[in-house]
């Protein structure tokens, strides 16, 4: 199968201000991080090790506010792991077009507040979003902006090539 | 058996037989006398309706119209079918739209062009029932002669265009009757998309259009189309005759192909081959080299493209501009520009019928543009594209997608659907555009696009037989195949510049239409030849 870009040294490299290389890529048939632990067995899989690395830097409002708010940030860690990864060109449609509805009233994935669900999800996403014509951009709008905003957090993108999110629709009348 | 009883017996067959006869005979004698008594109803029946049809003589089918005699009959136009005829008796001759009977009442719509009008057949003092059932019979797009009252209505009649009167009908005759089954239904061909799929109507696709043109031409839409198209053209001739322009005519049948050896048409002539001209290119300029200073031409244009899009024929007419300037190209963009102004503003302020027509069945944003019109360089156009996440080089040609976002942009921008793209990079362009004076990675030319797709290119022509020699070489043009070309520029040639249009696609555009093929009457493409 088709081998995902790392994300967690860019993450770590956002926790902490620096990249990170404690992280590799390992398995047999699907690629998975392993977290390779002084205190311990190593952690597998990347969103253990994500709300790990969480822990350990402190930033536990990452995972979410309250009950709630913790169990929809799972969710949507969950979403990244089972639907985005490895999705086919028809399945990533339909995410856009989930992740356009639910942004609609929403600001951050998870509510009103950034979350660890942001930063897995724009990691996971950056592939297609980066593929997306203009008028594409402008139908999955609410991704659009979701994107353009989480992009923005300083540390985030790292070198990540930046997607350009226009200001204004030009699609608005009808298509020619 | 005794003779007797023998007899007796004979006997008394002979009376079972004759009673059997008899009654053979009686009952064919029922039956004869029935159907006598039925054909008399009949005869009787069609006496009585020859003699009811006191109307036999205010309808029928007139005999084939061959210059018989010279009538003195005014025939009115639809169109003119106003409130100020009313009660008015007058002549008229159109297509039959529909006709619907409803008991004792025939109800027509009589159409001509983009005009149609209610009329009415009822039994009365006027018309006899056979006359409404005739009527009722006509088969649609027959064309029928037609005398009536014009009578005012209460209502307004939002089906038909003249709605503030219908017609009452006293005499009725088919003039040229058509066939019973047609190959598409007007109603159909008109109705938009949309409606059609909503309300599960049938729409006609584009090839069934074009293999029965002659019907699909006569709806409404078609007629304001071409009337739109004739506009064009007027108005393209009559801007540039004011300005002082001289309209020429340049050879079709040429012996070297004028833009590019791939997509000519090769015809067989007498013992040798010619080509289909690509373009009147050559002979304008020569026409420059000529003195004529200002001249255009309106003709067809010939490309062997193999591509099936929604905006390539194969042939097309072109309208082409060349001109001698003083000292910049410029003041021949400016020429072409004002032109292309003069047209939008002809078409605006005088063919709204037409426009609001074509957009009953295509609806579309009017055609917007600037004065003086928007003129970007080609750098500036890159540098928008790339702001919007395009990633291309300086010296990159502009894909069709690429125009298309540029174009939006630019609405989105400035407001237009019309613009200017000026100094391409010289790469990109044929080998006798004039290299940029200060940059030799740019030249003076120049697209122009209407709703983000291109209408016209052009540039300032190399007026120098050395250069033009030189520039040919670095294409790889064999120069034997050129030779005349370079060779009307060795005595003596102004500086000049223009371009080209094609007339389809600008109405196709100005229009807000989708596809070349309904602004062309009698479209060519690599799939079809007829009609």
């Amino acid at each position: 199968g088709k081998r995902r870009a790392p994300c967690l040294p860019l993450f770590q490299g956002f926790l902490s201000g620096t990249e990170q290389g404690r992280c590799y890529l390992c398995g047999f048939k699907l690629w998975v991080p392993v977290l390779q632990n002084n205190q311990g067995p190593p952690l597998v899989g990347l969103i253990t090790i994500a709300c790990h690395l969480v822990k350990e830097a402190k930033r536990s409002n990452l995972l979410g506010e309250s009950a709630e708010g913790r169990a929809v940030v799972q969710q949507w860690l969950e979403y990244r792991v089972t639907r985005l990864d490895g999705c086919t060109k028809e399945d990533s449609k339909t995410i856009l077009k989930e992740l356009n509805i639910h942004l609609q009233d929403n600001v951050y994935l998870a509510g009103n507040h950034f979350t660890l669900a942001d930063t897995l999800m724009y990691y996971g996403i950056h592939p297609l979003i980066v593929d997306l014509t203009v008028q594409e951009k402008e139908q999955y709008l609410n991704v659009a902006r979701w994107f353009d905003h989480i992009q923005h957090i300083p540390s985030l993108r790292h070198h990540l090539p930046p997607v350009v999110v226009l200001r204004n629709r030009i699609y608005t009348s009808r298509h020619h | 058996m005794t003779k007797e009883s023998a007899q007796s017996a004979a006997e008394e067959d002979q009376q079972a037989q004759s009673k059997k006869a008899l009654k053979k005979q009686q009952k064919e004698a029922e039956k004869a006398a029935k159907k006598a008594e039925k054909q008399a109803k009949v005869a009787a029946e069609q006496q009585s309706t020859e003699e009811d049809d006191f109307a036999k003589d205010r309808y029928g089918v007139s005999a084939l119209v061959q210059s018989q005699q010279k009538l003195d009959r005014k025939l009115v136009r639809v169109q003119d079918l106003t409130p100020e005829k009313a009660d008015q008796l007058i002549w008229l001759r159109a297509r039959v739209h529909t006709s619907r009977a409803k008991g004792k009442q025939c109800f027509l719509v009589l159409r001509q062009q983009q005009f149609n009008v209610q009329a009415l057949v009822a039994v009365g003092d006027r018309a006899s029932k056979q006359m409404v059932k005739f009527a009722a019979n006509i088969t649609k797009e027959s064309i029928v002669d037609v005398e009536a009252a014009v009578r005012k209505v209460e209502q307004k009649i939002e089906s038909c265009s003249q709605q503030d009167v219908e017609l009452h009908v006293e005499r009725i005759f088919v003039i040229s009757q058509a066939e019973a089954r047609l190959p598409l239904q007007l109603e159909d061909a008109v109705r938009p998309d949309g409606e059609g799929e909503e309300e599960s109507r049938a729409t006609v696709n584009q090839d069934t259009r074009l293999d029965n043109r002659v019907i699909d031409l006569r709806t409404t839409t078609s007629q304001a189309v071409f009337r739109l198209q004739s506009g064009v053209c007027q108005l393209f001739r009559d801007t540039l005759t004011k300005k002082g322009f001289v309209e020429i005519q340049t050879p079709k049948i040429i012996s070297a192909a004028s833009e590019g050896g791939a997509n000519v048409f090769t015809v067989s002539y007498f013992k040798t081959s010619a080509y289909l001209a690509q373009s009147p290119q050559l002979y304008k300029q020569m026409c420059i080299c000529a003195d004529f200073d200002k001249v255009f031409c309106v003709g067809p244009v010939f490309r062997a493209e193999d591509s099936n899009t929604h905006r390539h024929l194969t042939e097309f007419v072109g309208l082409d501009i060349e001109m001698a300037f003083n000292y910049h190209y410029h003041e021949v963009i400016e020429s072409i520009t004002d032109t292309m102004v003069q047209i939008f503003k002809g078409l605006r302020d005088n063919f709204q019928t037409e426009i609001q027509t074509v957009n009953k069945q295509f609806p579309s944003e009017p055609f917007k543009f600037l004065e003086p019109t928007l003129r970007l360089e080609y750098t500036e156009g890159v540098a928008m594209l790339r702001e919007a996440g395009v990633e291309m080089g300086d010296e990159d040609d502009l894909s069709t997608p690429n125009e298309k976002l540029l174009g939006r942009l630019v609405k989105e921008k400035y407001d237009t659907d019309f613009y200017v793209l000026d100094k391409y990079p010289l790469a990109v362009r044929p080998f006798y555009t004039m290299p940029d004076p200060h940059n030799p990675k740019y030249s003076n030319s120049y697209d122009m696009f209407m709703r983000g797709e291109e209408i016209l290119s052009g540039a300032q022509r190399v007026h120098d037989a050395q250069l033009l020699t030189e520039r040919a070489q670095h294409h790889q043009i064999d120069l034997e195949k050129i030779k005349s070309y370079i060779d009307s520029f060795r005595y003596g040639a102004p500086p000049h510049a223009g371009g080209g249009i094609g007339l389809e696609r600008v109405c196709m555009l100005y229009l807000g239409l989708h596809n070349v093929r309904q602004t062309s009457m009698f479209p060519r493409d690599p799939k079809r030849l007829t009609p």
